[in-house]
């Protein structure tokens, strides 16, 4: 892993680097839709873990991730209010065949059922989906540890429902 | 013995019991076979999600060498080119196209209150294709348009790739003219697109637009530039957009693009 001349990466979050940069792209992904900006916003925090040298790296970098996603999300919100004019661009591009189409509408029927979650819900679901145990999950969103097996199922079942109603094209209500 | 809950069975799944707690949950199910098949519903449920997320994942890569020495702001990696470039020359909405950005620039201003009229605005690139995607088109009149545009469909919802492709090959434009072409006295109604697929990003200078588009950026004739961004949309590899008050009330955007084909496959999994 390349070295600054100014000074070295530290040992230990060289090494979360290693195990968790995966997975807090994979993270970010699901806030952000971008895969490009995920890995953006990923190399970012560890900038920050960086200088601030947190003492369990693990968790404070999906914190700061979260936030950093949340205010990319807010900039983009403010946004809302402009008129646009497009200029026009190559067509020769945009061919999309048949599976690019059905995988980009799975893809966004899965984001479609994730905001059908409660945040909380949505969040514990994706925090464990980025490889969090129980105990670093409970830490982090400031549940009992006891809970995050029964959040878990709810969150699971209800993305479930929610992506199988949407595929039907009805509406489930909110239990 | 009391059955197993939901949020037991998940922790039991997931490995996340303590070993104790296991063993119990274990010695209850030899003896049940209703939680048994419960066991079995929710190991379907767990694996059903976790096909699910795995849908809307990035693509897996390589993980990049820590930078950590030279760590450079996130925007920087938008300039990366990956593939050759394709550029486009055509114009949607005709505008009296020959002014050039460089001819009217104006200092900055404050911003200013948004408008009122608001297109709904998708948060990232990857816009889904729901037919609930909210859509608006606003009729905005610009002083200086030298050209009409063709009456575009006012409550039509957003028309798919293909029509819009043809949409815009209605409104090709001739070869640019020359800088000097005067406003007209005439103002022409023009019908927005609401919808666009863009991240906006850091304001950039009018010389890095030219750099990065390859042209002078393309502006309202006869508005004045409050400021150009260095803005991100999938499968271009540069855009650029220039923000203009058109009144008290209402700014208007001009999306400019250089597109990359190749590099939408990349993306696209």
């Amino acid at each position: 892993m390349p070295h600054s001349a100014l000074s070295p990466v530290p040992q230990d979050l060289a090494e979360v680097y290693r195990t968790t940069y995966r997975a807090l792209v994979r993270f970010l992904y699901r806030k952000v839709w971008d895969a490009e900006r995920a890995e953006d916003l990923a190399q970012e925090a560890f900038a920050r873990a960086l200088v601030h040298k947190p003492d369990n790296a693990r968790g404070w970098l999906f914190i700061v991730a979260a936030n950093m996603a949340r205010d990319d999300a807010r900039r983009a919100a403010r946004e809302r209010r402009h008129l646009t004019l497009l200029t026009a661009e190559a067509q020769e591009s945009n061919s999309a065949t048949d599976e690019a189409l059905e995988v980009e509408s799975d893809r966004a029927r899965v984001r479609a059922a994730l905001e059908d979650l409660s945040p909380r819900d949505r969040e514990v679901l994706l925090l464990w989906d980025s490889g969090l145990s129980y105990d670093e999950i409970a830490t982090q969103t400031g549940l009992a540890r006891g809970a995050i097996g029964t959040t878990l199922s709810r969150a699971r079942r209800r993305l479930v429902q929610a992506y199988e109603a949407g595929k039907s094209g009805k509406h489930v209500a909110r239990g | 013995m009391s059955h197993v809950d939901d949020g037991m069975l998940h922790a039991y799944l997931d490995g996340e019991l303590a070993p104790a707690e296991a063993q119990g949950v274990d010695a209850h199910l030899a003896q049940c076979p209703g939680c048994r098949e419960r066991l079995e519903e929710e190991r379907a449920l767990i694996a059903r999600a976790g096909e699910l997320l795995a849908l809307a994942a990035p693509p897996d890569r390589e993980v990049p060498p820590f930078r950590a020495g030279d760590v450079k702001p996130p925007a920087r990696l938008w300039w990366q080119v990956r593939q050759p470039l394709a550029w486009a020359a055509t114009i949607v909405l005709a505008l009296g196209i020959g002014t050039y950005l460089g001819r009217g620039f104006e200092a900055l201003r404050e911003p200013e209150t948004a408008a009122d009229a608001e297109p709904a605005r998708p948060q990232a690139l990857e816009t889904p294709l729901t037919p609930e995607r909210a859509r608006r088109e606003s009729r905005v009149t610009v002083p200086g348009a030298t050209r009409k545009p063709p009456a575009a469909p006012a409550s039509v919802p957003a028309p798919a790739t293909p029509e819009r492709a043809e949409y815009i090959a209605r409104q090709r434009a001739a070869p640019v003219a020359a800088r000097a072409e005067a406003p007209s006295a005439q103002a022409d109604s023009v019908s927005l697109d609401g919808e666009h697929d863009v991240l906006r990003g850091p304001p950039i200078s009018v010389d890095s637009a030219r750099l990065l588009l390859g042209r002078d950026p393309l502006a309202v004739p006869g508005a004045p530039i409050r400021a150009v961004y260095r803005a991100r949309q999938l499968g271009y590899s540069a855009v650029v957009i220039v923000e203009q008050p058109l009144d008290s009330s209402t700014v208007i955007e001009v999306v400019n693009k250089r597109a990359s084909p190749l590099a939408l496959n990349a993306v696209v999994v």
